[in-house]
């Protein structure tokens, strides 16, 4: 049992992250950053009594933006009198946003799905925000209960580079800056935008946001963005956006698809003939298929996958595109 | 996840949600906790060790969380604490852990046979009310690609256990009729939903596309067999054989998802600011062709050349050139 022992254990940081959040819940009219760090064992150790503690003054800095990225909120609460004086200020973890209303709990299959969804994530950059989500709703499932469905395992890429980042400054208001190549030209430009929402539509991650260039809500697709994502320098958070603005941007998509429409002709028989269950008599025998687009870059891509099965009809930009991307192709190969 | 070790800010995370567990003064199999958090042996100690290091200097007069580090050995978990202890409950979610969650029950919802609606909404609603801050809402928003009118027929096959059969069109352009599978899992992924069942004929576990199958029907008299329900087999989709062509690769951002969909043999290297390459293993270099002509200039082979003229003569068949310098090893 020697490795067990407490007394030869050094103190590392999740250790730490929990002393300090026992710390702060305990005292709920709030304590100073002085008793903080002379009670918290790993600060202790450091600290000098009178002395120059800047260094562990940044450690609990870092702590308390840890603690707030899991959800923990540390709030620095100045007293009344001594206002003035920075040493007066406290700092606290409420309970009432730190735990969940009281009487809740989780269903087994509850408890599945939420599983289900946070499993969906798997393998991404989501994965270990999910992963903890999911691990303190299980604190509300009965253990043993085992899963309740079988048999299917959703994934949802997470895999585009700059996915964290953007989900990032996001939930910070922060406005952030990338290079954009736009599809048509092969043009690249600098973009700045306040991002408001990720979309993933149909496999296909998009960034909505306020286009600061332009003044106008603006659809990006993550996988044209040729540059790390930054949060720009010297900016202050945003201002959030009306929920009703959200709406619209997004209506404003949906009306775009909804008027654009490609038709294409399908060989009988074929893969395309199953794709778009023409077997299935959901649409005319003729072969003929109408699709609705948002992006006609997407929609050519998707379109050659179907090679030698499929005819554009209408409209012509569909077909150039097409056929344009298979003679890159062709010249970069040969 | 099971395999990889926590991060710092994951075990801590562990660590909340374990106390709050474990606060209502039960005792636990380590082996009950390992499955209920999906987690190793090594990590649920570890967690439940340093709960029990847990030292406010001067405040408690003594450790609040007292952990049994002899029935730790042998395998239980149950902590004794003193009035004191302040973590009583289970913390809430970041808005970022719920958005997370949410965006994933949003798309589960989407999936047909899963989930009544109404049990999902109940979900969205609990999750919600663990936001403390008025002002946040979500980050993320999924419209799931089409769903196949299949799915639901497999999904009562593998609740059931029972085989299939179904005509199927491979990647070549074939179709068998009457096919028999014995469905194991159903994996929607981004675009496509994938069917991983054994394959009596080949005697092995492999991936289908569901929107390449049809007449998929429940057969009640044929169960999977023994074979089906002990299969082990990876998660990725694409696994190389030993007769594989290694494949360099080279992609722009616009086609990084190749580096997820094959996987790489070595960590791609950057050509350029934003231009990736790597190596991959194909079975059949023919099927690169219509993987690399999708992306229409944003994907390119560098190395095979039977593999770069498979993609050229793929390309140019599609618009309509054929018999261009057909390479002599060309089926």
């Amino acid at each position: 049992m020697d490795d067990l022992d407490p007394n030869e254990y050094k103190i590392g940081k999740p250790e730490r992250l929990f002393n300090l959040t026992c710390l702060l819940l305990h005292f709920s009219n709030g304590i100073s950053k002085n008793d903080i760090l002379r009670s918290i064992p790993a600060y202790s150790a450091e600290y000098v009594e009178g002395g120059d503690n800047s260094s562990l003054e940044r450690k609990f800095e870092r702590d308390k933006d840890e603690l707030r990225e899991t959800g923990i909120m540390v709030e620095a609460v100045i007293a009344e009198v001594e206002d003035q004086n920075n040493q007066a200020t406290k700092y606290v973890i409420r309970s009432e946003s730190f735990f969940w209303p009281k009487g809740l709990s989780l269903t087994p299959r509850q408890l599945a799905l939420l599983n289900l969804a946070a499993d969906a994530w798997a393998g991404g950059s989501l994965s270990a925000i999910a992963s903890k989500g999911i691990n303190k709703l299980r604190a509300m499932g009965e253990v043993n209960d085992g899963d309740s469905i079988i048999g299917i395992a959703p994934r949802l890429n997470s895999n585009e580079p700059n996915l964290h980042e953007i989900g990032t400054a996001i939930n910070e208001r922060r406005v952030i800056e990338f290079d954009y190549r736009k599809p048509s030209t092969g043009e690249i430009m600098p973009r700045s935008i306040e991002p408001w929402l990720l979309r993933q539509i149909a496999g296909q991650w998009l960034v909505l946001g306020y286009d600061r260039m332009r003044n106008a809500p603006r659809n990006f697709m993550l996988r044209r963005m040729v540059s790390n994502v930054k949060i720009a320098r010297g900016t202050q958070p945003f201002d959030p956006p009306n929920q009703s603005e959200i709406d619209n941007a997004i209506a404003d998509l949906e009306k775009l698809a909804a008027k654009q429409v490609a038709v294409i002709k399908v060989e009988k028989n074929t893969e395309a003939w199953f794709r778009y269950e023409l077997d299935l008599g959901a649409t005319s025998s003729s072969g003929k298929v109408e699709l609705n687009f948002y992006d006609m870059h997407v929609l050519a891509e998707q379109l050659r996958e179907y090679a030698g099965q499929i005819q554009v009809i209408k409209p012509d930009d569909l077909a150039a595109l097409v056929r344009d991307g298979f003679q890159k192709v062709a010249d970069q190969h040969g | 996840m099971a395999n990889s070790r926590l991060s710092d800010s994951e075990r801590f995370n562990l660590m909340l949600a374990l106390t709050a567990l474990l606060v209502d003064q039960r005792e636990y199999e380590i082996e009950d906790l390992m499955s209920h958090f999906k987690t190793t042996r090594e990590e649920i100690v570890e967690a439940v060790r340093l709960i029990g290091f847990t030292e406010l200097i001067d405040i408690y007069d003594r450790r609040p969380y007292i952990v049994d580090f002899d029935d730790l050995h042998d395998g239980l978990v149950s902590i004794r604490f003193s009035n004191s202890v302040d973590l009583t409950d289970v913390p809430r979610l970041s808005s970022r852990q719920t958005s997370a969650l949410a965006a994933g029950l949003a798309y589960l919802a989407a999936l047909p046979g899963l989930a009544e609606v109404g049990e999902i909404e109940e979900l969205q609603k609990i999750l919600a009310s663990g936001i403390d801050d008025e002002n946040s809402r979500s980050e993320i928003h999924i419209v799931p690609g089409a769903v196949d009118s299949d799915l639901a027929t497999l999904r009562q096959a593998i609740t059931n256990r029972l085989s299939i059969s179904c005509d199927y069109l491979n990647l070549k352009g074939e179709t068998s009729i009457g096919r028999i599978l014995e469905p194991i899992r159903l994996e929607p992924q981004a675009e496509f939903v994938y069917l991983r069942a054994w394959c009596p004929t080949n005697e092995e576990v492999r991936a289908f596309r569901i929107d390449r199958m049809r007449k998929a029907t429940v057969l009640p008299d044929r169960p999977i067999s023994e074979a089906a329900k002990t299969a082990e087999f990876p998660d990725e989709i694409y696994t190389p054989g030993e007769n594989d062509v290694e494949v360099v690769l080279e992609v722009e951002p616009e086609a990084y998802s190749l580096m997820h969909d094959f996987r790489p043999v070595e960590k791609p290297e950057s050509v350029s600011t934003h231009v990736k390459r790597f190596k991959v293993k194909v079975g059949d270099v023919r099927v690169l062709g219509r993987i690399i002509s999708r992306f229409g200039g944003a994907a390119r082979v560098i190395s095979p050349e039977p593999a770069k003229q498979a993609v050229r003569r793929f390309a140019l068949e599609a618009i309509g050139v054929r018999n261009q310098q057909a390479p002599k090893d060309a089926e």
